[in-house]
């Protein structure tokens, strides 16, 4: 991944004008993973998205309006139990909160105007962020970011529209083992955070927060209160810089 | 799916990401320590989404083929193996365990 290996910082400090050369993306292996990734989960959560809307355009502009797979499936799981309206209207709002703390997580670490930051915020996912906030520089983080936003999109996009029209001909997600590929997808995008003790103990005490409160909390909940994981990483000591 | 519920949801949506992404600006500079908050947030979120997305069925928890294929994952990540080998692998293998 790119920021590992700091020849982009001694660039910064000769060049006042960058050459195309410089700017940061992540490796094109792990751009292609993840528009890969993307178009895989923008098949399966559409396909279902489809069979409960049925109508192509509403799914389709769910998709690019809502902008958080999370969100609908969390209100559709709801409405397919039973519930009202708003139940699942609260639920698709509940899971979404984790996109609020990514995007203050990212707020922090960029140094942009504020419609830069208004796209950047409506942008904040998992992934582009978790790949990101591991830059040193706020240069870095925001072009990062940007390029990973643009492979997920472009493998989202691509994804929903195949899921929509050619759905039927992809079967059952679940028996290709496509419901593995996102885990396994963020488990890669915050490897180098996880060579951090601090990065380390965070995932962890998040990830046991979580699955306590799995059994005995509602939807979202558990993702929301796993921030109590960086309080954890607090007390180990910072990397040197 | 109506209209009007994808345009509540995406309002919902928006409307955090924004008061997230702000907020994270004004926190920084405000209160230092919040620099390296920002960066452990993410992993202790990105944590708690990979863990759910593992072992959770609903709302009971459950080890099966998901979890075999991070396994496989997990080691590939450890080996600083591609991204994209990391992927399909834990397909390959989650499927496998389902045949």
């Amino acid at each position: 991944m790119s920021g590992s290996d700091g020849t982009g910082e001694a660039t910064y400090c000769k060049n006042s004008v960058m050459p195309l050369s410089a700017l940061r993306r992540p490796d094109l292996g792990v751009l292609l993973g993840i528009g890969l990734t993307f178009f895989t989960l923008g098949v399966t959560v559409n396909v279902l998205v489809l069979e409960r809307t049925g109508s192509e355009l509403r799914t389709v502009v769910a998709a690019l309006v809502v902008n958080a797979a999370t969100t609908e499936l969390a209100y559709l799981a709801v409405r397919d139990a039973g519930g009202g309206l708003l139940a699942g209207l609260i639920a698709g709002w509940v899971v979404a909160t984790r996109f609020g703390l990514l995007a203050a997580g990212l707020g922090a670490r960029i140094s942009v105007g504020r419609w830069h930051r208004v796209a950047a915020g409506l942008q904040s996912f998992d992934p582009n962020v978790g790949i990101a906030v591991q830059e040193r520089h706020p240069r870095d983080v925001i072009r990062v970011f940007w390029w990973v936003t643009l492979m997920m999109h472009v493998g989202w996009i691509s994804g929903t529209l195949v899921g929509v029209f050619l759905g039927n001909v992809i079967g059952d997600a679940d028996r290709l083992g496509l419901d593995a590929v996102f885990p396994a997808l963020l488990l890669a995008v915050i490897a180098n955070l996880l060579r951090r003790r601090d990065g380390l103990a965070a995932a962890m005490a998040g990830a046991i927060v979580c699955a306590a409160l799995i059994p005995v909390s509602p939807a979202g909940v558990p993702i929301i209160l796993s921030l109590v994981g960086v309080l954890a990483a607090l007390v180990v000591p910072e990397p040197a810089a | 799916m109506t209209w009007l519920v994808i345009v509540l949801l995406a309002a919902g949506v928006w409307s955090q990401r924004l008061l997230g992404m702000f907020a994270g600006g004004l926190l920084l500079d405000r209160v230092p320590l919040f620099a390296r908050l920002a960066t452990l947030i993410p992993a202790a979120v990105v944590g708690a989404v990979i863990i759910q997305l593992t072992v959770a069925d609903g709302r009971s928890l459950t080890l099966d083929a998901r979890a075999a294929g991070m396994l496989v994952a997990g080691v590939l990540v450890w080996r600083r193996a591609p991204v994209i080998v990391v992927v399909v692998a834990a397909a390959v293998v989650t499927a496998l365990l389902r045949v």
